[in-house]
């Protein structure tokens, strides 16, 4: 064991013995950036061990400009290096090399250095680090290594051999310092803003096996300063080494840089795309099925600390589909655990959701309903072309991987097959869903201070503004806040924005200043003030994509609400689609709301006309769709009839119907103050 | 007749360089700057900002292009280093846009070839260069890599990126410091996301060109015009993101219905016309560059555009 601390102490006073002793004048030829990595922490321009010895004092004896000024140094009397090593890379070089960064051919930088312990225990590293889209320097007798191997280096190959020592690896650093240079608008000089360029922008790690001398162990050391990890191979300890085995070091690398290899193309015997999405698999086409009342089968999305979430990681637990007998209905558990430093456990049904959509994109894989509802099938010619209980495993975390790059570091999918584990698992994720229902029925407007935007329909309707709350989902009721909340996390530029509710302006009509505030500018200026618990003052803008619309009857002192799927006429004269066309394209109209289904159950419904009291008209189809919610719903605000006395086309095709249905029922909205 | 602005605006629009002089390291005769208007177009007096550009685009393979033009420029559509000559010395063009129209071949690799024709548009026009590289994301990469270097110290502007693919074209921008086309399918809000995907690359705003794309007149010019009065509205009232200059390359309307099917004598004087009225409209809507394909196109609009900023009636076309 070599002690690092201890290492970096004599290395340091080596360092500094030999910049004393440096003489004459030195540079790098071909850059602008004079010795690069002083220039940039310093701003002075070395061409000589005076300016040399000015600038390690400056940087109070900083290993690294040693190194760089006694490498350049070195280089002027030796000449720059013999082939196959680069030595320093000249600007023009490295501008291609910053173009490929930034257009995202190469992910990341890795700099491998030392003497390993086996050949093949190099080769394996750097082919990692290709395959991963890393472009790899190296430096001391990792290169022989490499070629011994029979393994290629040169910059076309992704592995740049920058010179025979470890030392060497300094030209690492001065591209670096260049790309925040060149690309990050980092001035010379500025040591904070090189340094933080260097944490924030810049992908690099370092991978070290033993042989560094003293001096090389506090120049590798300092590039910790940087925020470079760097993983040591054996034979270290302290300092900022982190000990890694060798077929660890690359994922850790390039996990704690947060590199990610965007999943491209996902590894299964079946075709898989949206373009599947609508269809099904009937019962002489299906192999398999799970669930779907003729076996107990669920699915369970969770976040895990990311020291427990292997990315790619497919396990199936029980009998795999070939045990399975053809017609037959398995159990099934479907455990998708995934870890992020931005996932939060408030995403976690939202994300679980998706599921759904990803099963059935695959060509042979049919998925309905959710949580411990689910059905899957897997049909026949799926099975015949290979197709196991593994590959759905192998969809969900790639699709996973590709939908949320921002959100999700890792992915890995359990499925379990055995009757045992299922009911296991199946009691654990039961205990979950009951949990998630108490937190998302119990989320409360007032308990947040913080409402989401949706201004995906401006495109169409350049002023409307959806305010999403947690009880008013967006009108088209495809967004909740909860949904709001993570599109604003995975696009933090996109149409969901979180407004922040500010001072309360109006109690009942549910207007908020900062909403307020938001509104105005996000319409352009358009909209003044908007109320989200009133239908008649100031009501939120409609765009076109409403689920449902309440509509003020003046003559029977209520509101009617019909949806988008009824064909028919309403007692305000007029069908859905004329409605819809009076009320849309972002306008404000006072007495009309656009709504989603869910917020008729919610609390604030018409909060400021006096509540659900008022409803007296629905289509018997959304009225049958929302029956058992009513009823309950009726029953807690001491309503238990009210259901009855609310009129579809049925009972009332006209107003005159209407008004005699309502006095006949004895409607309390009759009894309510007048609307008007 | 000069108009003056009822509203008091915020806003500027942000100022975009153009072309590099022997005293900025270039070798261009003229350098522009695009942008810096606190009005609406064309009003005030004088106007604010700077008088619109015309560029004349021009390919380099002209199978793709409009016949109108290939049959009007011969033998000088094959030639493209001639090409931009004659546009400096006998279109009178602003600015010369050059289109990688060869990379649109199936199983294309010649990159060296671009390099050169680059090169050589540079060498023989003066001109400021705009270079519409790839439109297709598997060459993106290596064509952009070879666009940004062959132009290299001369501020060209780059096009185009889109949100789905604006990494490559944004990259030689920034290593070979040139300008970008941001182009979004005549929709503000896309136009306004992708300036800020391209900020978040590093792509600084006063390098940014918006594009918000532009169909021929009669063939939906009224959304780009009324999108990019959107645009020019936003950044008056003070919103930055989108406060960039505009450019607009009407590059359908030489090859409309009423062009192709005119008869053969009046199709020229047809397809000047149909350009003119659209690159005209979209100046007016407040496109900083238009682009033209039409030689004929660009003293007729360069006249019309002189006349309306110093506030003359124009003359008839």
């Amino acid at each position: 064991m070599i002690d690092v601390e201890k290492a970096i102490g004599s290395g340091n006073s080596d360092l500094k013995e030999k910049v004393s002793q440096l003489s004459g004048i030195f540079s790098y030829e071909e850059t602008a950036y004079h010795l690069p990595v002083t220039f940039a922490l310093t701003g002075i321009q070395v061409h000589g061990a005076e300016a040399a010895r000015e600038a390690y004092a400056v940087t109070h004896e900083n290993p690294l400009v040693a190194m760089e000024c006694l490498t350049a140094s070195q280089v002027q009397a030796n000449g720059k290096g013999q082939a196959p090593y680069t030595g320093f890379i000249p600007d023009a070089d490295l501008r291609r090399l910053g173009y490929s960064l930034v257009d995202g051919s190469i992910l990341g930088l890795a700099f491998v250095c030392g003497t390993p312990p086996h050949p093949d225990m190099a080769a394996g590293i750097c082919r990692e680090l290709q395959e991963k889209l890393m472009l790899t320097f190296l430096a001391g007798d990792v290169v022989g290594s490499l070629t011994g191997e029979g393994i290629k280096v040169g910059v076309e190959y992704r592995l740049v051999p920058l010179g025979p020592r470890p030392s060497h690896g300094i030209h690492f650093l001065d591209v670096i310092a260049r790309v925040a240079m060149m690309f990050g608008g980092v001035a010379p000089g500025d040591a904070d803003r090189l340094l933080a360029y260097a944490r924030e922008r810049a992908k690099a790690i370092v991978i070290l096996f033993p042989g560094l001398s003293d001096g090389e162990i506090a120049m590798v050391n300092a590039f910790s300063l940087l925020g470079i990890p760097i993983l040591s191979i054996g034979g270290y300890e302290g300092g900022a080494f982190l000990p890694v085995d060798a077929a660890d070091a690359v994922r850790k690398g390039m996990e704690i840089k947060g590199i990610r290899v965007s999943v491209t193309a996902i590894p299964i015997p079946m075709a898989c795309s949206p373009a599947f999405e609508g269809k099904s698999i009937r019962k002489e086409e299906m192999y398999v099925e799970f669930g779907g009342g003729r076996s107990p089968a669920f699915e369970l999305l969770s976040v895990r600390p990311k020291e427990e979430v292997k990315d790619g990681q497919v396990r199936v637990i029980g009998p795999e589909i070939q045990e399975m007998k053809q017609g037959g209905a398995y159990p099934l558990g479907i455990l998708v655990e995934v870890s992020g430093s931005q996932m939060k456990k408030e995403y976690e049904p939202v994300l679980e959701r998706r599921i759904h959509n990803f099963v059935n994109y695959g060509e042979g894989s049919w998925h309905v309903a959710q949580r411990d509802l689910i059905w899957v099938r897997i049909s026949k010619d799926a099975v015949g072309k290979g197709v196991r209980i593994e590959h759905l495993g192998k969809l969900i975390a790639a699709k996973f991987r590709m939908d949320f790059p921002d959100l999700l570091d890792a992915v890995q999918v359990t499925l379990l097959t055995d009757d045992q584990a299922v009911m296991d698992g199946k009691l654990l994720a039961d205990a979950v869903y009951v949990e998630r229902d108490a937190r998302i029925q119990g989320l409360r407007d007032t308990e947040v201070d913080t409402f989401y935007s949706c201004t995906l329909c401006q495109t169409f309707a350049p002023n409307h503004v959806c305010i999403i709350t947690p009880e008013r989902p967006a009108l088209c009721g495809a967004i909740t806040w909860l949904d709001g909340q993570i599109a604003y996390e995975i696009s933090p530029s996109g149409a969901n924005q979180p407004v922040l509710k500010g001072q309360m302006i109006d109690q009942a009509r549910g207007e908020f200043e900062g909403v307020n505030r938001f509104v105005k500018k996000a319409s352009h200026g358009e909209v003044d003030r908007c109320s989200l618990y009133s239908v008649m003052e100031y009501p939120m803008t409609c765009c076109g994509c409403f689920e449902c619309i309440a509509v003020m009857l003046p003559e029977v002192n209520g509101f009617m609400v019909v949806n988008r799927e009824y064909k028919g006429e309403t007692p305000s004269g007029m069908s859905f689609s004329t409605l819809a066309g009076t009320i849309g394209g972002g306008a404000q109209t006072p007495g009309f709301a656009g709504i989603s289904k869910t917020y008729i159950g919610s609390d604030r419904f018409l909060q400021a006309e006096g509540g659900i009291g008022r409803l007296v008209w629905m289509p018997a189809v959304l009225k049958e769709e929302l029956a058992s919610r009513l009823r309950e719903i009726f029953r807690k605000r001491g309503l238990p009839d009210l259901f009855e006395k609310i009129a579809d086309e049925n009972s009332a095709g006209t107003i005159q119907e209407l008004a005699e249905f309502l006095v006949r029922a004895g409607h309390p909205a009759l009894e309510m103050p007048p609307l008007l | 007749m000069t108009i003056r602005t009822l509203t008091d605006w915020t806003g500027v629009v942000g100022t975009v360089m153009l072309g590099a002089t022997a005293a900025d390291g270039g070798t261009r005769s003229v350098s522009y700057t695009l942008g810096g208007e606190s009005d609406l177009p064309f009003l005030g007096d004088p106007p604010s900002g700077h008088i619109p550009l015309v560029a004349f685009e021009l390919c380099d393979d002209p199978a793709i292009w409009p016949a109108v033009v290939r049959e009007y420029a011969g033998d000088l559509s094959n030639d493209p280093g001639k090409w931009a000559k004659a546009a400096e010395a006998d279109y009178g063009a602003d600015l010369v846009r050059l289109s990688l129209t060869s990379t649109r071949r199936k199983d294309f690799s010649g990159y060296a070839a671009l390099k050169t024709t680059i090169q050589e548009v540079l060498r023989k026009c003066r001109l400021p260069l705009i270079v519409e590289g790839s439109n297709d994301p598997s060459i993106d990469s290596e064509v952009f890599a070879v666009c940004g270097e062959a132009g290299e110290g001369e501020r060209l502007l780059l096009g185009t990126a889109e949100a789905g693919r604006y990494r490559s074209v944004a990259a030689a921008a920034m290593a070979y410091h040139h300008a970008v086309v941001a182009q979004s399918p005549i929709d503000i809000n896309l136009a306004k996301q992708l300036n800020i995907l391209l900020h978040e690359i590093g792509v600084p705003s006063d390098r940014i060109v918006i594009d918000p794309y532009t169909g021929a007149l009669g063939y939906g010019f009224e959304y780009s015009y009324s999108v990019m009065e959107r645009i020019r509205y936003s950044a008056l009232k003070g919103d930055t993101d989108l406060a960039m200059p505009m450019i607009s390359a009407p590059t359908d309307s030489l090859t409309v219905k009423e062009v192709r099917d005119a008869a053969p004598a009046a199709r020229q004087d047809i397809a000047v016309k149909w350009e003119y009225y659209t690159a005209l409209s979209s100046a007016i809507a407040g496109a900083a560059i238009v682009c033209v394909r039409h030689p004929r196109t660009v003293p007729l609009l360069k006249d019309t555009l002189a006349a309306l900023w110093s506030g003359q009636t124009p003359g008839k076309v």
